[in-house]
Order: structure tokens, then C-alpha cells, then sequence
């Protein structure tokens, strides 16, 4: 059923399995239910999909309400299509001790690049993760 | 818990889910795995009933066999009637359910004779306890019309009994003794000689009778006949259900212990589900007990046990089982137009199920794909059956022709697209969707309601200016069409609409009701509340310059006579500050206050005359309050000619003054000083002020109206007399003037009326006497009555 031809709208992605990326970064999977004008989302059988290099793991989450800001981008998720087969999945344990050593490692070379610019007599100021701000 | 999104297969998936999401149907799951089980044995069975003929199962055929033996032996007894009978009651409750199966054929003309003959046949070739029974009686029953409700539970009463009934029957039975249900298998076999149906038609519409309760299967009109008139009809016909009251069974007196196992309380079939209280007959009160009854067989047995009811199948048929049997037929097209409705609603409940419960059924697909069957078909019809309708939809995407501009073309062009990304999705998610109970949460208002919102940001005046880029896009395609296309379909080149979207009124207009103070005010967020109702009003330029003159006078007035003020002011201090200053300075203020006084005369006066007090001026001042005060003390420092000449402006103008005074009277100050100065006067200027205040015609009577004037005036008079009394050598009565003034004012005082007459502030003593020189006595004492002189004041 199209509603608006010509235009986007997300009343036709409704009641579809849909992968939302957020601002904050974190990756769901689901089925949107419901929208508003404002593009909050409604998402039913949640799952936020964690990726640390080719592994993957999914964590439960029910249903989920998404402020429409905080929307990144949306696609549909095709269920026919099979996930590729590169990406392992892997336990929920799993994935967040390998999203902590992610973090961990990052914040190493974060704080080297930083020590060695302050060396050098240079600071660049850190970058908040709020882009607004 | 799995998740939801594995990559396992979306059939399983679906079982598992719904396995855990309705694990409180137990019963159902385990007739889903049963089922599963059974199908294969389904086949096999089916397989066994067409190559043998009867109930596919081994003891059948044994059955079978001494039936036919008995029978044979029986044949030229010529029991057919009174074996009818007793086997009537024998095989009440097993022979019930077939009669009344094979009713449904007996009561319904129509349908081939020969599918009539094989039906009635297989009922009754199926169990000697039907056999016996069943077909005279069981059509006898079905020709009153009686739905299969009450009767179902016999029915299906009945196949619970029947594989318990076999079970026993090989173990127990000798050939010899007669089981009463035998007894009627001559009539059977008559029967079944007649029809030489296949059995497993038979067999199978049986169960489909047996297991839906539809029995819209004709059965041969000579069947009927020939059953009418048996005794057992009658019995039948009263008897609905198998567990019947013990007469029809015990009539004939039989033991059918050893045939019957008692009412089953649970099912017959090793790990099929229990029993079902309710008989499958009985109409759902969920869609999802509709779903399962062609499913349960199994039926709580009624707890008679003194009925022992052979059962009629084979005791390996399970429910399931039948229920395929009867489903293969059902999806057969050539079945009769009885079934159609039978299927619908079928259909219609697992449709119903399927959005409810989340189609238990499904999950069956594939693992019971290669078993074919019986419940493939079934299920596979309501998918493709709604496929239909959904579509229909996609082809045609609503158009909103009231809320977009959008180019005709491109228009055009996503609804191809659409049509073609919906009509190659449509089929798959069409079923996906209606298997998803979360679905639709979002209803269609609501997503029109959001569209609608969405179509209300696109409005615009100026599409032109709104949204360039994508005007120009378009037309540019529509102008690469045309030449592309060399402008034969007209249709490209149409012209782009843009809809003008009316401007709402959105301005909110509070109700106020009439009379009221105020207005009513229902605040929302398109209209938030006005805290302060200002209002609007706009004024011309000339009205505005007018006003602005207005005030610009008063406040020019109110100027002069705060200068006038300060000068007072000094004048007044003169005195102390004098008294203050030293000697060699006091000249010099004396000069300064002389200098005051001047100007303050200076201010009033006319600017030419230096005896006249300018008119304009002292309305003006006098105009205002505060001139009034001011004037007040004024006087009395002003020189004697001045103020003489002040007070003459005064009475001068004091008709107009006087209306203007006429709320609060301030000239009332001027008394005193006024008094003070009058004293001082001359009789020639006495004279003229007398003159003065009366000025032209009808002045004086305005001035009579107010109370300063009438004060003055009797000053004046009083001043008058007293120079007349005291001082013979007055010159008041030289002229004329004076005597012809104050008979004007006494006539005047005569005729005004009282009302408009204002009571002085004091009323001089010697005005009567003044009268009394001028006025005859009559008038006189008029006069005294009308300004209340006493006659002891004088």
C-alpha cells in the first residue's frame, strides 16, 4: 500500500524487520510497529547487535522506543536473505568481553596519541561523543 | 531461549516459537507431534484400507472375516429384521454414531446413488456394532432432519470406542455366539453387495462424517426406505447420543461387556491427547478449538459404563488419522457442493487461529511435506486463499491527490515501481504477515493520521520555492520524454498541477457569552490561552491630532500655571525670606518680588491692555483646577488695581467659568479673596463689576446657577449697600447704572427659578434692605422667600 508515492515515508517499513543504527552507535534489530511523525520508532523483539571485528552477538531487549533524532539511518532487513556467512556469532559473554578489549585498546592508543602530541607540545582537545555540544 | 532472528528456517523457527509462546497448550503440542507421527501411519493406513477394504488395520480384516462368515451363515436365516433389532440395541452406541452417519447420507437426496450406496456400505461394513445398528436406524434418525449437534457426541463418542472395541474382539470373540451387532450384518452385507463401493471410500467419508459432523453425503433413497421402518429407527431417532439410557441397550438383553470396553477416559491411542470433554461437534468458542476439533478425535466417552460400544475403527486409527482420511476427500474437488461451506469455515477459523494463535498449524509444513496427506492440503488452501485479496492491493497504490503536487510522471513512474516491488514481495509477505500476531499494532488510522501529517509539511503556495530542484527535475524529464517519445502519447505532456492548498483558519475565537464580562477562553496547542486581551484600536490621523491638541492645550495650561506657581510661590516666601535677608540685600528682593507680582499680572493680563485681563488667558486658567487655586491666592498679592482688574476678568468670564465649575465648584476660593478685594472697591468699579457679571442677556442667570456666583453677586449688592448706608456722599446712585443694574438682577432674581437658583455660601445681611430700596413690598417679600433672607439678618 503506498501511501505518499514520490516521498518517503516509513508506513510501508511497518510490521518489517528493520536495523536501525543510533547515534550513540549501538545497532538494532527489529520489528517497527509503530512510527510518528517525528520518526520515533516503535520496536518490537528488539535485539542490539554487537560487532567486534567479524564477530557478532545479540543481545535481547524487548521492545524498544526510538526518539526519532537519535536515528542514524534504517533499513530493512531482508529475511529470505541468509546472513552472510563472514560474520560469527558468538555469545552474549563473548561479544561484550570482546567490546570491552575493543574499548580498552582504543583508550590505549588514545591516551598514547595524547601523551605523544602533549610531548610535542600539542593538544588537541577531546572530542565529546555529543556532536552539539 | 533462541533468538528470534536465527538463520534456522523460518518454518521451525515459527514451530518453536510458537511452541514456547503457547507451551500452555500442551495438548495441542502433543497432537502436533503425534500428528506427525500418525501421518506417516496415515498413509500406510489409507494405503492398507484401499487394498483391503476395511479400517486398515490387521485385526479389520479378522473382523471382517467372521463378520462375513457369520453373515454368510445368517444370510438365509432371514434374521435381517429382528437381527436389526437387537443388534439396534446391541450396538446402540457404536451403531448410533453410524447411523447417524449414515442418516445424513439417507435424509440428503441428490448425489450419485452410488456414492450414496458405497457411503452406507462403509458405515456399515466398518463395525459390525454400525452394521448392525446402523443403517436403518441411523437414516431414520437423519431423515427427522436433526443436525448433527445432538448427535455428534455420539458420533464422535464412537471412534474413541471403536479401537478399544477391536482390540477386545479378536482376543475375545468366538465365532460362535452371536455379538448382537452381528447380527445386522446381513442387512450389512445386503448393503454392501448393493453398493460394492470401495470400502475406503467409504470408510473414509465415514470419518469425515464422523470426525466434522457434516453430513451433507446422500445416501441411496432405497436405503432409506428400507431402513424407515425398522424399530430401531424409532429407538434411534429417540436416542441421540450412544450414551443413551440403558432400555435401548438392554432391550435385547445382550452382554456386550466382552465386545465394549467401557467409555474410554482417556484416549485409546498411546500418547495421543486426553480425551476431550467437549465433543467435536460442538461449535468453537475460540477459533483455535475449531482448529483443533478436525484434529481431536478423541472424545471423553460418557461415563455409562454399562455401554460398551464396539468400536467401529480400527484401533490404530487415530484421530489424526481420520482426520486426514476425512481432509484428503475435502480436498478433493469432485467432493459435493456440501462441503464447500464446511471448508470455508474451516479456512476461515484457521485464518482466525493463524492471526491468534500463530497457525500451530504451520509449523507442520515442512516435516509433514513429504507425508503429503491430509493436512498439507488443508493448510495449504487458506494461505493461497488470502493471498487473493492482498493481491489486489498492491496493484493499486492510493494516490493522495489532495495533498501532493508531485509531477503526474513521477507519479506514474513509482507506481509502476511499487507495483512491481509489491507484486514480487506480496506473495511472501502477505502470509508472513498474517502469521505475525504482532502486526498491525499500528492501525490504518493511525498511519493515515501520520501521513496526513507528513502530506501537510509537503503544502505549499510555492512549489516553485519551496522545492526547486525537484520541479526542474521533472520537468526536464517530462521534456526528455516528449522528444523521446516524439509527443505521441499525449498524455506525457500534460501539464503540471500544483495544488493550491487553502490557508486554514486557524485563528480561535473565544466564546463569550452576551452580557458577560469577559470570554471564555478553552485553551489547546493551537490555541494557547491570551493572558491579557489586548485589543486593537486605530485611531485616524485626524483623530489623533485632535486628541494629541487636546491634551497638548490642557498640558500647555497646566504649564503656565505651574510657572505661575512658582512665581506665587516666591511672592508668598517674600515675606520670610525678607525677614531672613540681610538689609543691604532686601532691596534687591524687594525688587525681585516686585518683579514676581508683575509677572504674574503680566501672565493674566492681555497682552495690549495692561487693566484688562486677558479672557483667553483667565479661561484657561481657570479652566483648570488648579488655575482656579492658583488665581485664589494670587489675588491677594497681586497690587489693588490689579486685582481689581482680575476679579472683573472674573466676573467677566464667569458664565463660562460657572459651567465649568459646575462638579466641584472650585471657584468657591475665589470667595474670600474675591470678597477682599470687592470691599476695596470703588463705586464706579462696583458698578462696573455689577455690570461685568451680568454681562449679556441670560448671563447672569447662568450665573445664578452657580454658587460663586451667586456668592459674588450678593458680595457685590452687600458692597453696594454698605457704600449706600454708610457713606451718604456715595456716588453709586449718581448714575443710573447702579440703580438699573440691581433692578435687573432683582428681576432676574425673581424670575429665575428656584431650582436653578444655587444657594450662596453666605448671604449677606444687608440685601433686603438693598431690595427693600429698590423693589416694592410685594416683591420684596417674594425675593425674601426666594433667597430666604430673613428678615432678622437685617
Amino acid at each position: 500500500m503506498n501511501y505518499m508515492p514520490g516521498t518517503a515515508s516509513l508506513i510501508d517499513d511497518i510490521d518489517k524487520k528493520h536495523l536501525v543504527l543510533l547515534r550513540d552507535g549501538r545497532t538494532l534489530i527489529g520489528f517497527l510497529r509503530s512510527i510518528d511523525q517525528f520518526a520515533n520508532l516503535v520496536f518490537h523483539q528488539t535485539v542490539e547487535r554487537i560487532h567486534v571485528g567479524k564477530k557478532f552477538g545479540d543481545i535481547p531487549r524487548g521492545i524498544f522506543i526510538v526518539r526519532g533524532e537519535n536515528v542514524v539511518l534504517l533499513g530493512e532487513i531482508d529475511v529470505d536473505k541468509l546472513c552472510d556467512n563472514v560474520l560469527q556469532q558468538v555469545s552474549i559473554e563473548e561479544i561484550l568481553e570482546e567490546q570491552r578489549l575493543q574499548q580498552q585498546a582504543k583508550q590505549k592508543t588514545e591516551k598514547a596519541k595524547v601523551t605523544a602530541l602533549k610531548d610535542r607540545g600539542l593538544s588537541i582537545p577531546k572530542a565529546d561523543n555529543l556532536d552539539e555540544y | 531461549m533462541t533468538s528470534p532472528f536465527s538463520n534456522s528456517q523460518y518454518p521451525i523457527y515459527l514451530h518453536l516459537l510458537l511452541l514456547l509462546r503457547f507451551s500452555s497448550l500442551d495438548e495441542d503440542c502433543t497432537l502436533e507431534k503425534e500428528e506427525g507421527l500418525v501421518e506417516e501411519e496415515d498413509e500406510i493406513d489409507q494405503f492398507n484400507d484401499d487394498t483391503f477394504g476395511d479400517g486398515a488395520i490387521d485385526d479389520d480384516w479378522q473382523e471382517e472375516h467372521k463378520r462375513l462368515a457369520e453373515l454368510e451363515e445368517r444370510k438365509n436365516d432371514g434374521l435381517g429384521g429382528l437381527g436389526l433389532g437387537g443388534l439396534g440395541m446391541g450396538g446402540m452406541g457404536g451403531g448410533d454414531s453410524s447411523t447417524v452417519q449414515l442418516p445424513p447420507p439417507a435424509s440428503r437426496e441428490g448425489g450419485g446413488g452410488d456414492l450414496a450406496e458405497s457411503l452406507a456400505m462403509l458405515i456399515l461394513g466398518a463395525d459390525p456394532a454400525i452394521a448392525s445398528v446402523g443403517g436403518p436406524a441411523g437414516s431414520g434418525d437423519r431423515s427427522t432432519g436433526l443436525p448433527p449437534p445432538p448427535s455428534m457426541p455420539q458420533q464422535h463418542h464412537h471412534p474413541s470406542q471403536l479401537p478399544s472395541h477391536h482390540q477386545l474382539t479378536p482376543s475375545g470373540l468366538p465365532p460362535g455366539p452371536l455379538h448382537p451387532s452381528l447380527l445386522s450384518y446381513q442387512q450389512h452385507q445386503h448393503l454392501l453387495r448393493r453398493g460394492g463401493a470401495p470400502m475406503q471410500q467409504m470408510n473414509s467419508h465415514n470419518i469425515w462424517e464422523n470426525n466434522m459432523g457434516f453430513g451433507p453425503v446422500s445416501v441411496t433413497p432405497g436405503l432409506i426406505t428400507q431402513m424407515e421402518d425398522s424399530p430401531l429407527m424409532s429407538i434411534i431417532k429417540e436416542v441421540g447420543l450412544p450414551n443413551r439410557p440403558p432400555p435401548v441397550m438392554s432391550e435385547d438383553g445382550r452382554d456386550f461387556s466382552e465386545r465394549a470396553p467401557p467409555p474410554r477416559s482417556s484416549s485409546p491411542v498411546i500418547g495421543s491427547p486426553p480425551v476431550r470433554a467437549v465433543p467435536i461437534g460442538t461449535p468453537p468458542k475460540q477459533p483455535m478449538s475449531h482448529i483443533h476439533h478436525p484434529t481431536t478425535v478423541h472424545v471423553r466417552a460418557p461415563v455409562h459404563h454399562q455401554h460398551r460400544y464396539p468400536p467401529s475403527f480400527p484401533e490404530r486409527i487415530s484421530p489424526n488419522t481420520l482426520l486426514n482420511m476425512a481432509n484428503s476427500p475435502l480436498c478433493r474437488p469432485p467432493f459435493p457442493a456440501g462441503v464447500g461451506p464446511v471448508l470455508s469455515q474451516i479456512q476461515r477459523a484457521q485464518m482466525l487461529n493463524s492471526q491468534v494463535a500463530g497457525f500451530p498449524r504451520g509449523c507442520q509444513g515442512p516435516p509433514l511435506l513429504p507425508g503429503g496427506g491430509g493436512f498439507r492440503p488443508f493448510f495449504g488452501q487458506p494461505p493461497p486463499h488470502r493471498m487473493g485479496p492482498h493481491h489486489n492491493h498492491v496493484p493499486c497504490p492510493i494516490i493522495r491527490h489532495n495533498t501532493t503536487h508531485l509531477h503526474p510522471q513521477h507519479r506514474r513512474m513509482l507506481t509502476q515501481r511499487m507495483q512491481s516491488r509489491g507484486g514480487y514481495r506480496g506473495g511472501r509477505v502477505g502470509d508472513w504477515r498474517s502469521r505475525d500476531p504482532y502486526s498491525n499494532l499500528m492501525t490504518q488510522r493511525e498511519k493515515e493520521w501520520v501521513a496526513k501529517i507528513q502530506m501537510m509539511q509537503l503544502q505549499s503556495t510555492d512549489p516553485y520555492l519551496d522545492d526547486y530542484y525537484y520541479q526542474n527535475y521533472f520537468e526536464k524529464m517530462e521534456k526528455r520524454q516528449e522528444r523521446d517519445r516524439d509527443g505521441v502519447r499525449k498524455e506525457h505532456t500534460t501539464k503540471l498541477i500544483t495544488p493550491q492548498v487553502a490557508k486554514l483558519e486557524h485563528t480561535y475565537r473565544p466564546v463569550q457569552f452576551a452580557g458577560s464580562l469577559g470570554k471564555l477562553t478553552v485553551s489547546s496547542v493551537n490555541n494557547p490561552r491570551k493572558m491579557i486581551d489586548t485589543v486593537v484600536t486605530s485611531r485616524t490621523d485626524d483623530e489623533e491630532k485632535r486628541e494629541k491638541q487636546v491634551w497638548n492645550k490642557r498640558r500647555q495650561i497646566l504649564y503656565t500655571v505651574e510657572k505661575m506657581y512658582s512665581l506665587l510661590l516666591e511672592v508668598q516666601d517674600f515675606e520670610k525670606r525678607f525677614m531672613q535677608t540681610p538689609e543691604e540685600q532686601r532691596e534687591t528682593l524687594l525688587e525681585q518680588h516686585k518683579t514676581h507680582t508683575l509677572q504674574l499680572y503680566a501672565s493674566l493680563k492681555e497682552k495690549e491692555w495692561d487693566d484688562r485681563v486677558s479672557d483667553e488667558q483667565c479661561l484657561l486658567i481657570m479652566s483648570v483646577r488648579k488655575g482656579k487655586r492658583l488665581i485664589s491666592r494670587l489675588i491677594p498679592f497681586l497690587p489693588p488695581l490689579q486685582a481689581a482688574t482680575v476679579v472683573m476678568g472674573i466676573a467677566r468670564n464667569l458664565h463660562a467659568l460657572a459651567k465649568k465649575d459646575k462638579q466641584d465648584q472650585a471657584l468657591c476660593w475665589l470667595v474670600e479673596p474675591v470678597a477682599v478685594v470687592i470691599s476695596s472697591l470703588s463705586s464706579a468699579a462696583l458698578t462696573d463689576l455689577l455690570q461685568e457679571l451680568q454681562g449679556s442677556e441670560g448671563q447672569l442667570s447662568k450665573v445664578l446657577q452657580n454658587k460663586f456666583g451667586v456668592t459674588l453677586l450678593y458680595l457685590i449688592l452687600s458692597e453696594g449697600e454698605r457704600m449706600q448706608s454708610s457713606d451718604l456722599n456715595c456716588q453709586l446712585m449718581d448714575d443710573n447704572r447702579w440703580t438699573e443694574l440691581v433692578f435687573s438682577v432683582t428681576r432676574e432674581l425673581l424670575n429665575v427659578p428656584p431650582s436653578s437658583l444655587s444657594p450662596p455660601l453666605f448671604t449677606p445681611p444687608n440685601l433686603l434692605s438693598l431690595f427693600s430700596r429698590y423693589v416694592d413690598r410685594q416683591r420684596l417679600e417674594l425675593l425674601q422667600e426666594k433667597l430666604q433672607i430673613s428678615a432678622l439678618s437685617r
